[in-house]
């Protein structure tokens, strides 16, 4: 498997990972995250989209690095894993921070 | 244009947090008004993504269009917009999650339907309003100066 989508799915597994067996928070049982995550995904496509579309890219990737699919507005599949393992971390450790914080 | 065009990723950005700022007044996110929380939920994926587009950068599985950049890169070629960007949608996204548990938990005042921590452990019967003095169901509008 190509490099990007490989390590993507790595960075996505260990989150879940980390989850499952460190922070324990419940996180993916709360339909707010995937109410969320849902919204996210929805900005992504506009924003992530802007800076890979084909035709005038900001970000170029080699082709041969990637998975090659490009499902929605020449945005990589592997592009949203790579954003649920950033977010959901950012999130996990949110929570975390916000039970002694406040 | 040539010369605002090297802003085009910075202006993305700029656009991302000037769309998501409302959510902190109109739905209470609290995320702006937390900052130490905040700096430590950004560090960790911070840390990790930053070194990974490094070396991402450095091996050339991405790079960036320099017409579209404003220049500035780090060792392997990491724009700084990528510091922007691993702080920025982090933000945006926290935003986002806090401004939806309060919609889901009735805690956004504005919002028509009545707020569920009044009446803890009733939501899910949600059937025809038995009628004795009870607060309006859920379809009925809260009056404005209702409560406080």
């Amino acid at each position: 498997m190509p490099i990007y989508p490989l390590l993507s799915i790595v960075a996505a597994v260990a989150v879940v990972v980390a989850e499952l067996a460190w922070f324990r928070s419940g996180l993916f049982r709360q339909p707010a995250y995937w109410v969320s995550m849902a919204i996210v995904y929805a900005f992504m496509v506009p924003v992530d989209g802007w800076l890979t579309k084909l035709s005038s890219p900001i970000v170029i990737y080699r082709e041969s690095d990637t998975s090659g699919l490009r499902p929605v507005w020449d945005i990589l599949a592997e592009e949203f894993v790579y954003a649920f393992a950033l977010l959901t971390l950012v999130i996990l450790v949110w929570d975390r921070a916000g039970r002694s914080d406040g | 244009m040539d010369h605002l065009d090297r802003y085009q990723y910075l202006l993305l950005m700029g656009l991302c947090l000037l769309v998501t700022l409302p959510l902190e007044v109109a739905f209470g996110a609290r995320v702006w008004r937390r900052p130490r929380r905040l700096l430590v939920a950004l560090t960790p994926a911070f840390v990790v993504f930053v070194a990974w587009d490094l070396w991402a950068s450095a091996t050339g599985t991405w790079g960036f269009d320099p017409d579209h950049t404003v220049g500035l890169t780090l060792p392997g070629g990491m724009v700084v917009e990528e510091l922007v960007f691993f702080t920025v949608i982090p933000i945006c996204t926290l935003l986002t999650l806090e401004s939806v548990r309060n919609v889901l938990t009735g805690r956004v005042p504005w919002l028509p339907w009545p707020r569920p921590a009044e009446r803890p452990a009733e939501r899910a019967e949600s059937t025809e309003p038995t009628g004795t003095g009870e607060r309006p169901g859920p379809g009925a509008p809260a009056r404005p100066g209702e409560g406080g």
